[in-house]
């Protein structure tokens, strides 16, 4: 028997597809989008309602998602996208806010030569309409929250463990939380005065700041200080995010000790360094991630020619880079255009097989 | 204007597609914004023209409701078809990573699918551009629009059937990839026929169903005149689309190729074939973009996948390299144009004049750069 549920789906299905093949679903999206410009179906997006400026180099974007925003947990990141002249460029930012509310926030910090941040810094107003990808991620806070907590950040890594803070006093469930925070001043700490008032008001919430520029202190995190700070931490269900550096110096302790056990770590972390460029193309190897089989490149020539060399058949036409048909993303690696000299090193990136040459060891979706 | 081209040599070719790539490159540096914002607007033009047009046939009563909405409805699908479609998929837009105009996936108004137009379009006639028996878009394997091509006696026949692929332009290019002639020729089976047809035979069908049966319907007792509107509107997009794609590649003084002439090309001589495969349309700003700026069919040529937008403004200085190396650069007014094609037409159903390719040039061997590129080291 089919359930009610199964024969609205074969409908919908059978809807979109008849509304493909009249060519309606493009026209449904472009009314929408000129009735309303933060309405589709096709996308997430949302409309800024609100900048706040959380320090000199931090800014607070609150967004109003469409329909089409499913939510997001505690913790979790959503990639951001925004046209900077005239093309689409996308990166992750843990989400800020707490769960279950109509309103959602990404805090932003600039990064120098960050197109995205500096883009949001300086383009992006109330009134625009950013697009996100779907919440992801999993250092998240366990359905049963942990009896004793520790959040500790370090600089804009504040993001994703404030909206778990902020969750908890939400639902009034901060019993016996330590939140560490490191920056560089009293003036860097993003959420300084929330974290006051909060800390204030619950009983449960010890709020620790640890800032580079107090008299004698360690700059970034230190092991003794820490421990002297925080002397059960080894015992508390523990969320860590921060630069990079800053991650794996505490994560040692942790080993050290023995407790990695309780220990969660945001693995989301910018790619912001390009592979490195190898000058021969021989040796890289091409991962072709969605059939699944990796291909090493033997001698010179183009990744189409490579491709064809070790037995694959993409899809392909002219050879000279003009009919597109070779079109494909590379989702990581460094690959040069030989007709311009353009060097391709972002994720995400579409690529034209027959006018590229692997500079390091490559993904395609393929 | 049709100056004849003076024959180049390798390295002067060379010089030539290396002054040519130095302005793509300045086009590309310069992309962004600006162009993103024209094809909007042209996309916005082209969705409230057909909702206009719709409006008008579905709503309206008498023949001035009538001719207006079929009007608005037939340059909807202009636009559609031709500085929206067309190029998009060529990949004009990929750069903006925005999946609306993103090559691959956009399909078009069109009974003619966009898979079948990216293969036989954008690569075989982009890529082999009148060369004989490479490029099937020399008078399409039935017409004879080159006297290189040899005549024979069904060619008496061909202002009538020229005629009569105008009316039916949408259907001969989207019937085109299917290679109907290769199944007399013996080089194709009824079966492999009839696999590479489906996707066609299926979009023509919904095609149909849309412009026949869906929207008359939706107009109840205006049917018929919807249906009629539809078809008028798909007439007119027809005949002009065939004008400007007649236009660009058959009037008097372009020329075709061999094969053998061809064989070891460089970039450099694919963009000397290029220039002299095609011909340009003068007018004004809105005539360039109802051709889908294929008025500027040299440039689109020469630089397929940039943004059409900017041909014009690149046209003069191609225009200015063209000259300084002996090339000739075929231009005119429409009527000029037309008119040279339909004589041509005319005159090649007759046989005659005697002409046969040029002969090979010699290349010597280590001069050759094949065209297919290899990285350098």
């Amino acid at each position: 028997m089919i359930s009610i549920q199964e024969t609205g789906t074969g409908w919908r299905s059978a809807g979109s597809v008849v509304a493909r093949r009249l060519l309606l679903d493009r026209q449904a999206e472009f009314w929408m989008g000129e009735l309303d410009p933060v309405r589709s179906r096709a996308e997430i997006r949302a409309r800024v309602v609100a900048v706040v400026e959380e320090t000199e180099d931090t800014k607070t974007f609150v967004l109003r998602p469409n329909a089409a925003w499913q939510g997001h947990r505690a913790g979790q990141y959503s990639s951001v996208e925004v046209e900077v002249d005239g093309v689409r460029v996308r990166r992750c930012y843990s989400i800020s806010s707490p769960p279950g509310e109509a309103l959602v926030s990404i805090t932003v910090k600039r990064v120098p030569g960050g197109r995205v941040s500096t883009w949001l810094h300086k383009h992006t107003r109330s009134g625009d309409i950013l697009r996100l990808g779907t919440a992801a991620g999993d250092f998240v806070l366990p359905a049963a929250t942990p009896t004793k907590l520790l959040l500790l950040s370090g600089g804009s890594g504040i993001t994703p463990v404030m909206s778990m803070l902020r969750d908890l006093a939400a639902r009034d469930a901060i019993h016996d939380v330590v939140f560490v925070h490191h920056a560089r001043s009293r003036a860097n700490v993003i959420f300084g005065e929330e974290l006051s008032e909060l800390a204030a008001r619950h009983a449960g919430l010890r709020l620790v700041l640890c800032l580079d520029d107090e008299p004698s202190a360690p700059r970034g995190f230190e092991e003794a200080r820490f421990a002297n700070l925080v002397p059960d931490f080894a015992k508390r269900s523990t969320f860590l995010c921060g630069p990079g550096p800053f991650m794996d110096r505490a994560e040692r302790l942790w080993e050290n000790v023995g407790a990695s056990a309780l220990l969660e770590r945001e693995s989301f972390a910018p790619t912001t360094a390009p592979a490195r460029m190898v000058s021969s193309v021989e040796g890289v190897r091409v991962r072709l991630a969605r059939s699944d089989r990796a291909v090493a490149a033997k001698g010179q020539g183009t990744l189409l020619e490579q491709l064809e060399r070790a037995g694959e058949r993409p899809a392909h036409g002219c050879r000279i880079g003009i009919c597109h048909s070779c079109k494909c993303r590379k989702q990581t690696g460094t690959v040069q255009n030989v007709v311009t000299g353009e060097v391709s090193s972002e994720p995400d990136q579409e690529i034209q097989l027959c006018i590229s040459v692997p500079r390091s060891d490559l993904e395609l979706d393929l | 204007m049709t100056t004849q081209s003076k024959s180049l040599t390798r390295e002067e070719a060379d010089a030539f597609g290396r002054e040519l790539d130095a302005l793509r490159q300045e086009v590309i540096a310069d992309l962004g914004k600006r162009d993103l914002e024209h094809i909007r607007q042209i996309i916005r033009t082209a969705n409230r023209s057909e909702a206009a047009g719709r409006l008008l046939l579905h709503f309206g009563f008498g023949p001035l409701s009538f001719v207006l909405g079929t009007s608005a409805l037939g340059l909807s699908k202009i636009l559609e078809n031709m500085e929206i479609g067309h190029n998009i998929m060529h990949g004009q837009y990929d750069w903006t990573r925005d999946p609306a105009l993103d090559s691959l996936r956009y399909d078009w108004d069109n009974v003619c699918t966009g898979d079948d137009w990216r293969h036989s379009h954008n690569y075989e006639h982009h890529t082999f551009t009148n060369i004989l028996g490479k490029d099937r878009d020399i008078g399409y394997g039935f017409l004879r629009v080159a006297p290189e091509q040899p005549w024979r006696p069904v060619h008496l026949t061909q202002p009538v059937v020229a005629a009569l692929l105008a009316l039916f332009f949408q259907w001969g290019v989207g019937a085109h990839d299917l290679r109907v002639d290769e199944l007399f020729a013996g080089k194709q089976t009824p079966a492999e026929l009839a696999k590479r047809a489906r996707p066609f035979a299926t979009k023509a069908a919904w095609q149909l169903f849309k412009d026949y049966a869906f929207f008359p319907a939706l107009a109840l007792i205006n049917a018929p005149r919807v249906a009629l509107g539809n078809l008028l509107a798909n007439g007119t997009r027809n005949l002009w689309t065939y004008a400007v794609i007649f236009c660009g590649h058959f009037p008097e003084g372009v020329r075709v190729y061999t094969e053998d002439e061809t064989a070891d090309e460089s970039r450099g001589q694919w963009y000397v074939r290029q220039l002299n495969g095609s011909a340009n349309i003068e007018g004004s700003r809105w005539l360039h973009v109802l051709t889908g700026h294929l008025s500027h069919q040299i440039e689109h040529h020469m630089f397929p996948d940039l943004p059409a937008a900017r041909y014009p403004e690149m046209a003069p200085r191609v225009r200015e390299i063209c000259a300084r190396y002996g090339q000739g650069y075929n231009t005119g007014s429409f009527a000029r144009q037309l008119s040279s094609v339909i004589g041509r037409i005319a005159r090649l159903s007759l046989p005659g004049p005697k002409k046969t390719a040029k002969a090979t040039r010699v290349v010597p061997e280590e001069a050759a750069t094949p065209l297919t590129y290899r990285a350098a080291a």
